[in-house]
């Protein structure tokens, strides 16, 4: 910002101020009125005591969160079905691997013989 | 607080700059502190709000509604805040009456169009410049007029400037809003408000300049 722009928004600012010491005074009385009422819905909160400060100003700081509450909520039930969800598939998985490992272990064959190569590539040579 | 009381006479900025430097302890604002606050800016803020929407009434309600969610929603915060505060509020408020402006103008425009238009609406501001007021009458009723008339003339300059130019002048110069400041108030970036005050001042320069008028 230059000088000359400071210096021309000082006086336009000086004839503003003088305006506004001249409105009207049924202006004046309107505002006064609305201060009043404005002043009447503040909640004047005495300072609180050292010891306290903490516990208020916590309070203070959930009241404030209140209106975001719903997403909270919303955020942590989301959370919740996704680990209820992730512990069902994963005891579902895990009954599968039981499955397979009884079958196994009950099965005519020996276990090693899935471990031999050999006995992959007598099955493909084998007709069915 | 940056300025003295409107009505007290002694708007001066010095004064105003010292009530500032006390307050900067942050100490939370009393009943009182609140009061003397919005007694200081309320005519300001009036007519910002009549530059921004040009009318009395609307102007009036808009105060009325910034000053309401102040003192219910922040009188506890430090007195230093309110400045800020209130200006955030009162362009927020000035910025919805737009928004409900532009709705209802959707659904009035092609009603009103069916009757045809105001010819009182047609009238030249500033055929109706009020007259002097009681208090001026010390001055010579020359001077009287020529000031009545500049101030006319100003008023309705800044009415024509654009709505973020004028907000960044007003900001910035008559509410003492330092840059960072403005900008919060204003939601946009400190270059913006440094570019939007620049033009504003440049568009005053002009409008006064065609009007003759020297200040």
């Amino acid at each position: 910002m230059n000088r000359p722009d400071d210096e021309l928004a000082r006086r336009i600012v000086q004839q503003l101020d003088r305006g506004v010491q001249h409105l009207d005074p049924a202006t004046c009385e309107r505002l006064a009125a609305a201060r009043k009422v404005a002043l009447s819905h503040c909640h004047e909160r005495p300072e609180p005591a050292f010891g306290l400060a903490w516990a208020v100003n916590a309070i203070s700081h959930k009241g404030v969160q209140r209106p975001y509450g719903a997403r909270y909520l919303i955020a942590v039930a989301a959370l919740v079905l996704g680990l209820i969800g992730f512990a069902y598939w994963q005891t579902m998985t895990s009954n599968d691997f039981s499955d397979i490992d009884v079958n196994l272990l009950t099965d005519d064959l020996p276990l090693n013989a899935y471990l031999d190569r050999g006995f992959d590539s007598w099955l493909k040579r084998v007709p069915r | 607080m940056r300025r003295t009381p409107a009505g007290s006479g002694g708007a001066g900025h010095g004064t105003a700059r010292a009530g500032a430097d006390q307050h900067k302890g942050g100490t939370l604002a009393t009943h009182k502190e609140l009061a003397d606050f919005l007694a200081e800016v309320e005519r300001r803020a009036y007519k910002q709000a009549v530059f921004a929407v040009r009318d009395d009434h609307l102007a009036l309600d808009i105060v009325q509604d910034a000053m309401l969610k102040l003192a219910e929603r922040y009188s506890a915060r430090p007195s230093a805040e309110l400045p800020l505060l209130f200006q955030r509020i009162l362009q927020n408020t000035i910025r919805d009456f737009y928004r409900r402006q532009k709705v209802r103008a959707i659904w009035t425009t092609p009603i009103s169009s069916l009757f045809g238009t105001d010819p009182e609406d047609e009238s030249d501001p500033l055929e109706t410049l009020g007259g002097a007021d009681d208090s001026q009458f010390s001055k010579p009723p020359a001077e009287q007029l020529e000031q009545t008339q500049v101030l006319g003339l100003i008023e309705k300059a800044l009415e024509k400037l654009p709505a973020r130019q004028r907000q960044a002048f007003l900001l910035r110069y008559w509410e003492e809003l330092d840059v960072t400041e403005a900008a919060k108030a204003m939601g946009c970036s400190e270059g913006s408000v440094k570019t939007h005050c620049s033009r504003a001042t440049h568009a005053l320069a002009t409008i006064l300049k065609k009007q003759g008028i020297k200040l």
